[in-house]
């Protein structure tokens, strides 16, 4: 399911916009899912020198029910960090970066995961690196190598991943937003009195653009309500809703004196993907953000 | 992390950035605040000086105060 940008307030904070969400049996390991939570729509891949990165003022979450009631059973959550290797650069990086621990990467994230279940919190990993951002031949001449790096195994039979991915979300954007014309069928569709249009193919509006990815895999005992790995799959023991989202805490501060930028409060959300583009077309305009 | 709604959070930071007051040594003289006890810095939110209701959050802690005397005083403070 996917819904890029789907409210004003969201629009413009894209380091916590939720774009997509995949849950799935894993085909490669089938007593495992896999769950994927997109965030940052349509990241331009030459989009330097400030590359894309996660906020490491929002808490990213995985939210899992498996009773039915709507409520989350089993959370995910991840908190990302920054780090700047030389400060005096305003550089992304001063050479390939050929591993994940390369000097010449100035500034690089790691993550840390945290389940949480019947009020109970537990860090599975800490300090685990994300990958650099895909910049170019030159810059990450290798990316499928650094990316297969940042792949980690977690205890419990856990894999994870964080970091940019491209877009995999095919939707032609372009022509659904200029009024629903399709252009396979652009043909036939209301011009509005304008001058009629020949049918196209379809576009691929997200082809080459990148988001950040959260892809976890966990054992489906991982899961269930009741810790097992269940085989029917009419039980309700075989359900499970999952949902991913974004929050922020209540109060940030930007002090004029130092122009440091201080968070303090409560974590709020502020962006949730579960059904598929609820609020992006099924809400208005002037409801979207509440 | 709170179960607090969007709705609730969108009504509150709406207004956040007119009400809100670094208010570190004021608050300290309140015995409520004890709670956010911390080193960092501290933020009261009053929303309405007349009801007198302020939430005082340090780091990720969020206590909410019914104290009008104070909140008169952080009011006063912003003019």
């Amino acid at each position: 399911m996917s819904s890029h940008r789907e409210a004003p307030a969201i629009s413009r904070d894209p380091v916590a916009d939720n774009t997509d969400l995949y849950a799935f049996v894993s085909p490669d390991d089938p007593g495992t899912v896999t769950i994927i939570s997109n965030y940052i729509p349509l990241e331009a891949p030459f989009g330097g020198p400030n590359f894309f990165e996660f906020g490491p003022d929002v808490r990213y979450r995985i939210n899992i029910d498996n009773d039915g009631d709507g409520d989350a059973n089993v959370i995910y959550e991840f908190a990302f960090e920054t780090t700047v290797a030389n400060a005096d650069s305003f550089l992304y990086n001063s050479g390939p970066i050929l591993s994940l621990e390369s000097a010449n990467w100035n500034r690089r994230q790691s993550y840390s995961i945290t389940r949480i279940s019947r009020g109970r919190s537990q860090v599975l990993a800490e300090n685990l690196a994300c990958p650099p951002c895909n910049i170019g031949p030159l810059s990450t001449p290798d990316y499928d190598m650094l990316a297969s790096e940042a792949i980690h195994s977690l205890p419990g039979g856990r894999t994870v991943f964080a970091g940019q991915r491209r877009e995999s979300f095919y939707v032609d954007l372009g022509s659904i937003f200029d009024l629903g014309n399709l252009r396979p069928f652009e043909n036939l569709h209301a011009t509005f009195g304008l001058p009629s249009l020949a049918a196209a193919p379809g576009v691929n509006g997200t082809d080459n653009f990148s988001v950040h990815s959260i892809a976890l895999k966990v054992p489906k005992a991982d899961l269930t309500r009741r810790g097992s790995t269940p085989t029917n799959a009419s039980s309700p023991d075989s359900v499970v809703g999952i949902w991913a989202s974004a929050s922020r805490q209540t109060a940030t501060v930007r002090e004029p004196w130092s122009g440091s930028v201080h968070d303090a409060g409560e974590w709020m959300q502020v962006s949730r993907l579960g059904n598929p583009l609820f609020n992006e077309v099924l809400v208005g305009m002037g409801f979207k953000d509440l | 992390m709170s179960d607090s709604t969007r709705r609730a959070f969108v009504k509150n930071s709406a207004v956040a950035a007119a009400g809100m007051t670094v208010a570190g040594a004021l608050v300290a003289e309140q015995a409520d605040a004890k709670a956010v006890a911390t080193s960092g810095p501290v933020v009261a939110y009053v929303r309405d000086p007349r009801t007198g209701e302020i939430s005082v959050m340090a780091g990720e802690r969020q206590v909410r105060l019914k104290d009008r005397k104070l909140a008169a005083r952080l009011a006063r403070a912003a003019r």
